[in-house]
């Protein structure tokens, strides 16, 4: 008897301790945990390590150091194409996520009006969304191709707004253009997705009110609009710069990083250090750990912002 | 007499402005139409010309449609087979992902228990944590597995995007659903799974289904790891073998625009069905673009 009141005790202790439901809490979230540790936080202590080895593919690993850091900061063979690659991210990833934005907003606006067809509508506008991006890579190649079969230089020369082949992809000054304005394409529909269910949950009333009091689209847009809609468009912008920036497979099916690294960004650098040519996973986890600290700070401000809403 | 007048110009501003509005809806509704459609509609052109066709005539549109190219695609390569471990995988992480993170997603709203809030916030990181910062080292998980160069393998990497996502997304909208609902059916004798399959799920409905769509279209979709990750013809997904088409320098483009085409069709199928619930989901959480 005094055996089994302790035992009550003690289960109450341990209830207080690892909460009211533990065992089915827990049961039900083996599954992600196991996927968080194995996939997420081990890969990335590894390739925290890795970055200190000089790793090659189906080789041991031996532990030299800073020596990958210098070589692909410094060294004869990756210097230069890393600074390129961190120029490139930053031009690529500002250009995209702002211009992405504003289309977006139009795209979001225009579908919250009310019309005919508004749903077939929406379904259009959102479809790049649903596009495998190494199709959308792939059929922009086409139109983008160098000769008069590709579809814009055919346009161009037919109605005489250029006398010569513009090679979008293959000339430098214009290759890491090209490639942005291709991720624009594909990527503004989640602008107004986001945007859009934003817009749903204006009160309407706030509209009338301002409408009343003798503003105008502008100043309603101003006033009301983009105030509401700031949380979403902060959230937006800082996942589409997450994502935009680790972009890989537009730019590996456009150009491949080139000409001469005019469109190389540092997930295609990374993939032709570490895989397609010298194969030194070392050397392409210090890539990685080198532009860690940069998403570290979107994830840190991104996570803040998401759990404050949600726990 | 004043009075009249002003109306009248009020009136007629208020037409001015009825006009203007629906013109600029017809340009932008005009503009977005193309933007979407002129890509799609050059890669079907593309694949109904033969390669003599494409770089001879330089039309824009096919001057006699052929099928010459799908059947080169369907009969001449493995390029069905590659269509059928993509679905294959897919639909196995889209499964998954439902199922796992369902269940994680009601502990974490629902039950107390230690360390909750932790595994939330590591499902967050997880979720923004980008792929290509971890290609290299999965690489190498991979290879300690024994799981490079198969599809098993590719499952379960994809699961490293799916469900961290679709639990989020979960966790928002099991707690959109009142605790009275679940509670009620506690009190009347259900167990708390009994509660979880019959009561909640069925309301949970809308956000499964984006859920699913998430989960098939990035699975679909995703080409860095399957790049990286198989070598074998036989465990080769679409896009990995979408590429493989290519040889040498030339790109036989109506062929490629053919097989893009075809590998086109089942997220498009998936697109449809399902993106009218997409908006509305997307208020409980955020889809990666």
């Amino acid at each position: 008897m005094a055996s089994y009141a302790s035992t009550a005790a003690q289960n109450r202790a341990r209830q207080r301790f690892l909460g009211r439901d533990w065992k089915l809490g827990w049961i039900l979230v083996v599954p992600i945990l196991i996927v968080l540790v194995g996939l997420i936080a081990y890969p990335f202590l590894l390739s925290i390590y890795l970055s200190f080895t000089d790793k090659m593919i189906g080789r041991p690993a031996h532990f030299v150091g800073l020596e990958n850091y210098r070589d692909v900061m410094f060294g004869a063979e990756f210097g230069a194409v890393f600074w390129k690659s961190v120029l490139n991210t930053i031009a690529y990833t500002g250009g995209a996520v702002i211009s992405k934005a504003l289309i977006g907003m139009g795209m979001a606006l225009f579908l919250h009006e009310e019309f005919r067809g508004r749903g077939a509508m929406r379904a259009l506008c959102f479809l790049p969304w649903a596009i495998p991006s190494l199709i959308v890579g792939l059929s922009w190649k086409w139109i983008f191709y160098g000769t008069q079969a590709g579809m814009l230089n055919g346009i161009l020369i037919d109605l005489g707004l250029s006398d010569t082949l513009i090679q979008w992809l293959g000339n430098p000054h214009l290759a890491l253009a090209s490639v942005t304005f291709v991720d624009i394409w594909a990527g503004c529909p989640f602008y107004g997705m986001m945007f859009l269910a934003g817009l749903q949950s204006i009160p309407r009333e706030l509209y009338e009110a301002a409408s009343m009091d003798g503003a105008n689209v502008f100043g309603r847009f101003r006033h009301i609009t983009v105030p509401s809609l700031a949380g979403v468009i902060a959230i937006t912008m800082l996942l589409s710069t997450i994502w935009t920036a680790n972009g890989f497979n537009l730019i590996y099916i456009l150009t491949g990083g080139g000409p001469a690294n005019a469109s190389m960004t540092f997930p295609m650098f990374t993939y032709q250090v570490g895989i397609a040519g010298a194969q030194r996973l070392g050397a392409a986890s210090s890539i990685t750990v080198l532009f860690l600290p940069f998403f570290l700070i979107l994830i840190y401000i991104l996570t803040r912002h998401m759990l404050a809403e949600e726990l | 007499m004043g009075a009249l007048a002003t109306t009248s110009t009020r009136a007629s501003t208020r037409r001015s402005g009825w006009l203007i509005h629906r013109l600029v809806m017809i340009v932008t509704g005009l503009f977005f139409a193309l933007w979407t459609l002129i890509p799609m509609y050059w890669i079907i052109a593309t694949s109904l010309k033969t390669d003599l066709q494409v770089f001879r005539e330089n039309t824009l549109y096919p001057t006699s449609p052929t099928l010459v190219n799908y059947h080169t695609i369907l009969y001449q390569t493995n390029f069905l087979l590659y269509i059928r471990n993509s679905l294959e995988v897919a639909l196995v992480v889209t499964t998954a992902s439902m199922v796992f993170g369902s269940a994680a997603a009601y502990a974490i709203a629902r039950l107390q228990f230690r360390g909750r809030s932790t595994i939330a916030r590591g499902i967050v990181v997880s979720y923004l944590v980008p792929g290509s910062l971890l290609f290299i080292s999965l690489f190498e998980v991979l290879n300690e597995l024994n799981l490079t160069d198969q599809l098993t393998g590719l499952m379960v990497v994809y699961l490293s995007f799916t469900l961290p996502f679709c639990t989020w997304l979960m966790i928002g909208y099991f707690r959109s659903i009142p605790k009275e609902l679940e509670e009620a059916a506690l009190v009347d004798g259900c167990t708390r799974f009994r509660a979880l399959v019959s009561i909640i799920l069925p309301l949970t409905l809308p956000a499964l289904v984006v859920v699913a769509l998430f989960s098939f279209t990035q699975s679909w979709n995703e080409f860095l790891y399957a790049l990286v990750f198989i070598s074998s013809d036989s465990q080769k997904t679409f896009t990995v073998g979408l590429i493989g088409l290519i040889q040498g320098d030339t790109l036989p483009w109506s062929l490629m625009m053919a097989a893009a085409t075809l590998g086109l069709i089942p997220p498009l199928i998936v697109y449809v069905i399902s993106q009218r619930w997409v908006v509305s989901g997307l208020a409980a959480g955020s889809v990666k673009g």
